[in-house]
């Protein structure tokens, strides 16, 4: 275990090394080898050293500020404070949800369905997970989504496997259909200035439409698996016990959470219009309204309220993206994301429909393997240097938050859902997921809604 | 005091590869809710508890879900609970474990069982072998002799 540690250690080095060399013989300024060394070390720590990754942050920020690549001033205005208070505060709501009980309820929501069929099943699961994904994160949707998969395919004894799959694939792709299902939404927001209108005029629509595209490929790829079911379904009758199986009653404080949670998401979704109103700063309160609801949250629960800080936000991850995003934001500073700017335009030309495929495909690609928010990261420096090549942004940012999002089916390890509800399948039903059974599913969906998008962007002035 | 002066000094244990449902009988014939799980070599490697039983049947997503409320056991229950009788103790037993030396002060002890939540602590000699287990009970037991208090 130690040696394997210290190999990949050496590895990780030499690696780096190799990096700060060719950028080096490639021109580049010492200060931006800096960056760029430093930021591909967290790139490959999320590869390769998991349970480093935040210590692996630290010290590259420490020697950004020790080198002099950055300044304290700028470094502390990369780390977007705005964008980390905006997930702090989903989550201190989110974990109020899941205290009164909200998933359990909308679960059975699904256990309801009168005259349940295969395909309506499947319909359910995917339609429920995407817009679970789009209003909380995508992480805690698909735990509440496997639970319930498991449930039901035990009480039909059928293997579960094919629509945990699809739960998956489809919790990506709604993802990408508002500013809070996914953390380069907001990220995204926050640095391009769209809004949560912009998402759901623009995103919304596209993410559906990958959504029933997906729907109809699934029912074709797991035909066969779904007719097992329907004849299940027949032989057991009705779904009797399903419904008494899991089963919250609309109470008072399950009642209030869903109100807040209601008022917070009708809140966000007008807050351009009300920034307006209010002479405020673009997305001022799109990124301070979940401040406003968790601290009437721990007002309303304030026995609870360290409770909800300490265990229900993630600050392991949280920590890891300030310093992240540091990292990306020292990229620009040293203006070397101008240099790869230039390089990609001249490398893919300037006509702005090539430009917005290869960035859209590109991110794909990276968020098959990589983590999306270190992806996104990496290239919002790198968008943001385009507009000063007097690129349309528009199309760009549409590219980076699909490609980020949607790149996530292709592999296993393409998302953190995908991670988290394989280990829930793993664990919970001794069933481990083979590369090439997720892939081949996995691709042809990417590829698809990947597709679609690309055309989308390309040629619909709307997105122009 | 030293924990030594008030620790149980016969201490009943489980090997690694023992059966995980007869260890569970185990626990139930002796009334207890936790046994120190030491190998071959006399090392301690593990706690086997009532707890990684629970955890170990229950779903694994159930701490993470919130409130997420099962009006009937869930078939998977029946299912993982009938699997104890082929997992060994070495595949549910704990084994990051706390322990202290025997020349450890009581109250110390005491504060690593609120602090870490343990209701009982394997006690080791200077060799790393288990020679005594302290419950929360003894330590009580300790403070109210010292108090002069006689329980009945």
């Amino acid at each position: 275990m130690e040696n394997r540690i210290t190999l990949k250690f050496v590895f990780l080095f030499s690696l780096l090394i190799l990096i700060g060399f060719l950028s080096q013989r490639m021109g580049i300024q010492t200060q931006q080898i800096i960056a760029l060394t430093i930021f591909s070390a967290s790139v490959f720590a999320t590869l390769l050293f998991w349970e480093f990754r935040v210590a692996i942050a630290f010290l590259g920020v420490a020697t950004l500020l020790v080198t002099k690549t950055v300044d304290l001033e700028n470094l502390m205005k990369f780390a977007s404070l705005e964008v980390i208070l905006f997930l702090v505060g989903m989550m201190v709501l989110v974990g109020l949800l899941k205290e009164s009980g909200l998933f359990a309820w909308i679960i059975t929501i699904i256990l309801r369905i009168k005259n349940l069929t295969a395909k309506k099943f499947v319909f359910m699961i995917s339609v429920m997970s995407a817009l679970l994904a789009c209003c909380v994160d995508e992480v805690t949707s698909i735990i509440f989504m496997a639970a319930a998969i498991l449930e039901i395919c035990d009480y039909f004894e059928v293997d579960p496997t094919p629509y945990i799959i699809i739960s998956i694939l489809t919790t990506n792709i709604g993802s990408a259909g508002t500013v809070l299902g996914n953390p380069i939404g907001i990220l995204i927001a926050s640095k391009s200035g769209l809004t949560f209108e912009d998402f759901i005029l623009k995103a919304f629509p596209l993410m559906w439409i990958c959504l029933l595209l997906t729907i109809i490929l699934v029912m074709f790829w797991y035909h066969k698996g779904l007719k097992k079911l329907d004849e299940k379904i027949r032989d057991s009758q009705a779904n009797e016990f399903l419904i008494r199986l899991i089963s919250i009653p609309p109470e008072k404080q399950l009642m209030l959470g869903l109100g807040i949670f209601g008022l917070t998401l009708l809140f966000i979704a007008l807050h351009h219009r009300l920034e307006i109103l209010f002479r405020l700063e673009t997305n001022t309160l799109l990124l301070s309204l979940p401040l406003i609801s968790a601290g009437g949250v721990m007002v309303w629960k304030r026995k609870r309220a360290r409770s909800y800080i300490e265990k229900d936000v993630d600050w392991w991850t949280l920590l890891f993206f300030l310093l992240l995003f540091a990292k990306a934001g020292t990229l620009k500073y040293t203006g070397l994301t101008e240099v790869l700017a230039k390089n990609m335009v001249s490398l893919v030309g300037s006509n702005p429909k090539i430009l917005t495929g290869t960035l859209l495909w590109t991110s794909a690609i990276g968020s098959s393997i990589l983590d999306n928010v270190v992806l996104v990261a990496a290239f919002i420096p790198i968008v943001q240097s385009f507009g000063d090549l007097g690129f349309a942004l528009q199309p760009l940012w549409w590219a980076l938050l699909f490609g980020g999002c949607l790149g996530g089916n292709i592999t296993l390890v393409g998302s953190t859902a995908n991670i988290v509800a394989l280990g829930i399948l793993e664990k919970e039903r001794n069933i481990k997921m083979n590369f090439f059974r997720w892939f081949w599913v996995g691709l042809t969906v990417g590829v698809i809604t990947t597709g679609v998008v690309w055309l989308a962007l390309a040629f619909l002035p709307f997105y122009k | 005091m030293k924990v030594k002066e008030i620790m149980k000094r016969d201490v009943t244990s489980v090997k690694p590869e023992d059966n995980a449902m007869e260890t569970l009988t185990l626990l139930f014939k002796m009334q207890i809710s936790g046994l120190p799980v030491i190998d071959g070599q006399g090392k301690l490697v593990g706690m086997f508890t009532e707890k990684d039983i629970l955890r170990s049947i229950l779903p694994s997503y159930i701490e993470k879900v919130g409130r997420f409320v099962y009006e009937e056991n869930p078939k998977s229950i029946k299912n993982k609970f009938k699997e104890l009788e082929n997992l060994k103790v070495s595949q549910l037993m704990r084994k990051e474990i706390i322990t202290v030396f025997e020349d450890a002060a009581v109250c110390e002890v005491a504060r690593i069982m609120l602090t870490q939540k343990v209701r009982r602590i394997p006690v080791l000699n200077k060799e790393n072998k288990v020679v005594g287990i302290v419950a929360r009970e003894d330590i009580i037991k300790s403070y109210a002799k010292e108090a002069e208090w006689k329980i009945e």
